[in-house]
């Protein structure tokens, strides 16, 4: 064992005069966090969505301010913001700037055409903020409908005594008709949150990313010394064999750790990511570097040259950070890119953080470190197994 | 031609590493058919559904849902999996449908339905998106209640009739237009956009990665061996240059065919997108070689590679469409060559452009390419021949 931690010690002392692993291991990571983080904002993360409407009402019947009233109540539910002005070219020039995504209008006799004819609210959206008009539509959609259930059960409660809808009927009526619109009820649901913030995303997939590659420079270690032929010689030195191969996984391990650490640390000071409680972060990333060292044991094992080990290593750990949703997260739903995922390490860490983000307690990270424990030991048995082979000959 | 010799074997080196026919040829193709795949659609928020009820109701609610431009709808077997679902972030927010919601609506009961949301999410947004779908459908079922209570008929009747008018009345028609003009045209092909993006990054990539074969030309003292032969500097930087330039040229040359015949890439006028890969792989090959003068230790220069290429990616625009980003943005992304690249397949592509429209774009490029490569000159002048 003493040997093992002499080996990985000297290798360490190498690495770090070599400045690469720096590079690869917090370089990297930290500016390209911040660059993704800069570039694509919010477009993947957890965030809301804002909806800024005008409304221009040029009828001012009873039936327009009723709807001025909806979007009020919206307004107030902090649903949207809503803004009135004063004519249509006014609200145009609004949203051709920008400043709205969507403006409503009504124009003048809408309150007549309700009661007979064919009465038209206007949706008139910004091109490139299709959702916001979208939803726009659907609320003047689900006002509209309000307004032809009254009517509908007014025409229909006529129909049934056989008399004409006149304003005589409606006011003999009991109940107020307008009341047949309410036939549902949406009950909130509220969910926790298991999904991280668009700063935080970026800090974690590119912090389990370049740990990949930086786990490399301890196992790649053990082909460059069987190049250069100084491992024979250690064969000679009076340490196991083991204790050569288990410097090597420890200083990967160490490296791993080590850089992971340091981004932590990094990227909650200096870009405000918020990894959640420390307890779960750590039983992660130990998993992670695990898995990590695991898999490119497994490479190395069975690369002839430390070369060929770095660029198959490279071709596996970019194959699985694109799958694993490193860059940007794969896969809708409950779809096949989604399940892929989860076959790599890369899904799991994310997922696990994911899991502690919402203010859950730490436990709730315990599936994803079993899971990638479980990466860990599959690739890391494969590779002691495949390793013990290469080095009996 | 020494200088072409010199080229040969960079190339040939290159593709002597059977993992770089995985990034250089298979990666791209795979990233973009990726990429194409999950935003070339367009992102719309995603409304998780689970019909619990199983109704002709609830059907025709699911259907009412499905008919929205504005969100996609992913079912879901079960309540569990839609909460988590929304919780994870892969739906926007759910409607839960519960059983006995048919059979509350024959009887003239209120319906409660569950609105699946988070407290940070866009969910309360989608709201009237749901309760438009879901007061569609409920109408008649309201009609027919009010008008069982007013007259004491029975609800079976009322609700016959009252489907029988709602067929009859247009009701208010909601007219929805668009104003302005799109940043990204209807005609746009799901691959379109994401293909010259991946171009330009990659042959950036290749490009700079092959810097590192540069430092192992200096460090095993070939370049001094060549030196030491009847060759002047000036033939063996031409070499070198040329090397790097052809190798990102071919993979330019392969993307642009690949994803041409393979998922119907739009390039736009050949010989101007031939000329804009042409400035583009010089300036790669520029880079490349400013860095392998630069660096002393291929493992650093590597990972600066990676690191450069990735980020000048990302800002220059190869990842996010610039026009998305802020003004200030996008002036530093100006300052990237990607930029200049995207620009000017934009030009060709979303508008139809030639040569001529091209030319300002050409020119930032090639300019990037003079500076860089001789800049690049100099140093590796100074450098090989430095004993």
């Amino acid at each position: 064992m003493p040997a093992a931690l002499r080996i990985a010690g000297k290798d360490l002392k190498l690495r770090a005069r070599d400045r690469s692993v720096f590079i690869i291991g917090i370089g990297a990571p930290l500016l390209l966090a911040f660059i993704f983080d800069l570039i694509f904002g919010g477009a993947f993360g957890a965030g809301g969505l804002t909806l800024e409407y005008g409304l221009v009402d040029e009828d001012r019947s009873e039936v327009s301010s009723a709807f001025s009233s909806v979007l009020d109540d919206l307004q107030d539910q902090q649903i949207l913001t809503i803004q009135t002005f004063p004519d249509t070219d006014s609200a145009r020039s609004a949203v051709e700037d920008g400043d709205l995504d969507a403006f409503f209008l009504i124009e003048a006799g809408f309150g007549q055409e309700v009661a007979i004819g064919s009465p038209q609210i206007g949706v008139v959206g910004d091109i490139d903020a299709p959702t916001a008009t979208q939803i726009a539509g659907a609320i003047a959609d689900q006002f509209s409908t309000g307004v032809e259930a009254t009517k509908l059960a007014i025409l229909t409660t006529a129909g049934v005594a056989g008399v004409p809808p006149t304003p005589e009927f409606i006011t003999s009526l009991e109940g107020d008709p307008s009341s047949a619109a309410f036939t549902f009820q949406l009950t909130d649901e509220s969910a926790a949150t298991r999904q991280l913030d668009s700063t935080t995303y970026y800090a974690v997939g590119m912090a389990i990313f370049f740990m990949f590659f930086t786990v490399q420079f301890g196992v790649i270690g053990l082909l460059e010394e069987e190049r250069e032929g100084t491992l024979t010689r250690l064969f000679a030195a009076p340490i196991s064999r083991w204790s050569v191969v288990l410097g090597k996984a420890i200083l990967s391990f160490a490296l791993g750790f080590v850089s992971m650490s340091v981004l932590v640390i990094a990227t909650s000071l200096l870009m405000g990511a918020d990894w959640g409680p420390p307890l779960g972060v750590i039983l992660l990333v130990l998993a992670a570097v695990a898995a990590g060292t695991g898999l490119m044991g497994m490479v190395a094992s069975f690369a002839r040259t430390p070369e060929g080990a770095g660029n198959l290593g490279a071709i596996i750990a970019v194959t699985l950070g694109l799958l694993g949703g490193v860059f940007f997260p794969l896969g809708q739903g409950e779809d096949l890119l989604s399940k892929l995922s989860l076959i790599t390490p890369h899904a799991w860490f994310i997922r696990g953080l994911s899991d502690i983000a919402g203010g859950a307690a730490w436990t709730a990270a315990i599936p994803s470190t079993l899971a990638l424990l479980g990466f860990a030991m599959v690739t890391g048995t494969l590779g002691w197994m495949l390793m013990r082979r290469r080095l009996r000959r | 031609m020494k200088a072409l010799a010199i080229a040969g074997i960079n190339v040939r080196r290159l593709f002597r590493d059977r993992s770089n026919i995985f990034f250089v040829f298979v990666f791209p193709i795979a990233l973009i058919l990726l990429i194409g795949a999950q935003f070339g659609g367009g992102i719309d928020p995603i409304l998780g559904v689970n019909d619990d009820a199983g109704g002709s109701i609830s059907d025709a609610i699911v259907d009412q849902l499905q008919s929205i431009d504005a969100v996609d709808v992913a079912i879901y077997d079960d309540l569990d999996a839609l909460t988590s679902a929304v919780e994870r972030g892969h739906a926007n927010a759910g409607v839960f449908l519960p059983a006995g919601m048919d059979q509350a609506a024959a009887t003239g009961n209120p319906v409660e339905i569950s609105f699946v949301v988070r407290p940070d999410g866009f969910g309360p947004q989608l709201r009237s998106v749901i309760g438009a779908a879901v007061a569609e459908v409920m109408k008649p079922v309201g009609a027919a209640r009010f008008a069982s209570l007013e007259s004491g008929a029975r609800f079976d009747e009322t609700l016959e009739s009252a489907r029988a008018l709602a067929i009859g009345d247009p009701g208010i028609t909601i007219n929805v237009s668009t104003l302005g003009e799109a940043l990204f045209p209807e005609s746009l092909g799901r691959f379109d956009l994401g293909a010259s993006q991946q171009l330009v990054l990659f042959v950036f990539i290749t490009a700079l990665s092959g810097s590192a074969a540069l430092i192992l030309t200096r460090q095993l003292g070939v370049s001094k061996r060549m030196l030491s032969t009847p060759t002047p500097v000036g033939t063996i930087l031409i070499g070198e240059s040329l090397g790097r330039f052809g190798v990102a040229l071919v993979q330019g040359i392969y993307i642009m065919a690949a994803t041409l015949l393979v998922f119907g890439v739009d390039w736009g006028d050949p010989l101007g997108a031939l000329l804009i890969l042409v400035a583009f792989s010089a300036v790669g090959a520029g880079a490349a070689m400013l860095m392998g003068s630069v660096f002393s230790n291929d493992q650093q220069a590597g990972g600066v590679s990676i690191m450069a290429s990735l980020g000048l990616a990302a800002l220059g625009g190869a990842m996010v469409p610039i026009e998305l980003f802020s003004p200030t943005l996008q002036r530093v992304a100006h300052l990237t060559p990607h930029a200049w690249a995207i620009d000017a397949f934009a030009e060709l592509v979303r508008r139809g452009g030639t040569v001529v429209d091209i030319l300002p774009e050409l020119g930032v490029l090639s300019l990037y390419a003079v500076v860089l490569l001789s800049l690049a000159a100099w140093r590796l002048r100074v450098v090989i021949t430095r004993s």
